[in-house]
């Protein structure tokens, strides 16, 4: 435990790059949907009833991802140099992801009441609740945002050992295995007729469901990174 | 007693090509090493081993009794300071005071004060993204690290490259200094033997992912001796000795014997108007590797 708590730290060394970085850009695409949604008559597609939903909270999500990648590649190598085992490594950082997620699955958690109370920011913008993923209970919307967000940063990190360990071509090797997983699943469902069972499934999901299910992928990664990174040469 | 490092049989593949060929040698726990050879000969590979960083295809390291691979307990006592080392650098720079902060917390015995006064010595800056340092300031960065961590077992691979000498000579000073005071297992791998070598106890010498000298550097130093003069002369006197080397300008002739010479053979020399010059542990492992190539077998010296 002395070993992960060090591990933590040494992560966090250089915290603004995880703490900060994320809502920077977050804040930013806020702050640019704000300013769109401001101009008379601009909606979305997704927009209706005078409501508008912007949707870029995905932002968050795929900067987590970017920086996990990029951070475990690059400091792996520092980390072994300074007595520090892959399996430490990888551990400490899974808590360093846990914990980011959870804080910041907060912060969005906050986030909507404030959205409420200010009437949408006084345009009827939904940027923070988003429609059933983040509608709930704060409860329930807190815990699908950490679930996300550390699925997020795990698949991140599994990208960053495949690239450290395989190079790009481990890279794009990686990203055809999930596009053909992807394709067989669609090829499988048109096959067996099976599009009425998959479209009862996602109409009878529950959030709470969801959760769950996106949480045993988070898990799947989790595993498929540690079985990458245990003969990582650096 | 267990041995700092215990490489054995050790040997690494890449596809076709061997970079270790059946490594075996000790390290005494409380010694400076150096590990010597040419570029390519596979020092840095073995370091890397040892460090656990890379992975053996035949053969075993243990560390203090115990193999490092994913040994958490033993990875503790060690630090691997290498001149490719890479840093971490995102979006947030990455700068020196975070890269001593992460080494302050990994190690328990992290001296501040050593930190400090190097810090200071080698003038590096502390705000400063380590990514935009010199050759020479990533080198001081390392060596910061590597003494101020005080791990059990150092590893330096070529820790002062774009050093100048006089960062050089404050490296050795430094090194040696805490050295004195904190004696640990320091294993240094280094192209200039001559400088370091008042550093260096023993010597292990590697060319193309073979030992071909593991000896105490006293031994070294003595053991071969460049013998010039007149051709006549020169021959007579080293008729019978192992010849390692041998040059010819005109009448006058420079060989390198093998071998310790005794009293009666200085007397002789000097009778016979020869210049005797003991080579330095530098021409020696020259010498050593130029006869490794030349197909000569490994030669151990006690």
């Amino acid at each position: 435990m002395k070993t992960l708590m060090r591990v933590g730290r040494f992560y966090l060394a250089d915290w603004p790059e995880f703490v900060t970085l994320p809502w920077l850009i977050q804040g930013f695409v806020f702050a640019l949907d704000l300013v769109v949604f401001a101009v008379p008559h601009v909606t979305s597609p997704a927009s209706h009833g005078g409501m508008k939903y912007a949707g870029a909270l995905a932002t968050i999500y795929i900067v987590f991802s970017i920086v996990a990648g990029r951070s475990i590649s690059k400091r792996l190598p520092l980390a072994l140099a300074l007595g520090v085992s892959r399996r430490s490594f990888y551990t400490g950082t899974a808590l360093v992801a846990a914990a980011l997620a959870a804080a910041d699955g907060l912060v969005l958690t906050v986030l909507q009441p404030i959205e409420v109370a200010t009437g949408g920011w006084g345009m009827h913008l939904h940027f923070f609740r988003v429609p059933f993923l983040l509608d709930g209970p704060w409860y329930l919307t807190w815990l699908t945002s950490f679930v996300g967000l550390a699925l997020m940063f795990v698949y991140g990190m599994w990208c960053g050992l495949v690239y450290r360990r395989w190079n790009m071509f481990g890279v794009l090797t990686f990203a055809a295995i999930q596009m053909l997983a992807l394709a067989a699943g669609l090829i499988i469902a048109s096959r067996d007729n099976a599009w009425h069972g998959v479209g009862h499934f996602f109409t009878t999901l529950t959030i709470g469901g969801l959760t769950g299910a996106l949480a045993v992928i988070a898990v799947a990664v989790l595993a498929g990174g540690y079985a990458t990174i245990r003969r990582v040469t650096v | 007693m267990t041995p700092a490092i215990s490489v054995a049989g050790l040997t690494r593949r890449y596809g076709g090509q061997i970079a270790l060929d059946d490594v075996t040698f000790d390290v005494e726990p409380g010694s400076i090493t150096g590990l010597l050879g040419r570029n390519g000969a596979g020092k840095t590979t073995l370091l890397r081993i040892i460090a656990g960083h890379e992975f053996a295809s035949v053969g075993s390291v243990s560390i203090f009794g115990s193999p490092p691979v994913e040994n958490d307990k033993v990875l503790g006592k060690m630090v691997f300071i290498r001149e490719d080392q890479v840093y971490p650098c995102g979006g947030w720079a990455f700068r020196v005071r975070n890269a001593l902060q992460a080494a302050s917390w990994l190690y328990p015995n992290w001296d501040h004060d050593l930190a400090e006064t190097l810090i200071r010595d080698f003038g590096l800056p502390r705000g400063k993204a380590v990514q935009k340092l010199s050759r020479g300031m990533r080198s001081a960065l390392g060596i910061v690290i590597g003494l101020a961590s005080r791990a059990e077992l150092t590893l330096f691979d070529e820790p002062y490259a774009g050093l100048d000498p006089v960062a050089r000579q404050l490296f050795y000073d430094r090194m040696l200094a805490d050295y004195a005071e904190h004696p640990r297992t320091v294993l240094l791998s280094t192209h200039l033997i001559d400088e370091a070598a008042g550093l260096l106890e023993r010597v292990v010498v590697i060319d193309r992912g073979r030992v071909v000298l593991n000896a105490a550097a006293d031994d070294v130093r003595g053991t071969a001796t460049r013998v010039s003069g007149p051709t006549i002369a020169v021959t007579d006197f080293t008729a019978g000795r192992t010849v390692w080397d041998r040059r010819k300008f005109a009448s006058q002739e420079s060989v390198v014997i093998a071998g310790q010479l005794g009293d009666a053979a200085r007397a002789r020399a000097r009778a016979l108007y020869l210049d005797l010059e003991p080579l330095t542990l530098q021409q020696v492992v020259v010498h050593a590797t130029r006869m490794q190539e030349a197909g000569v077998r490994e030669r151990t010296i006690a």
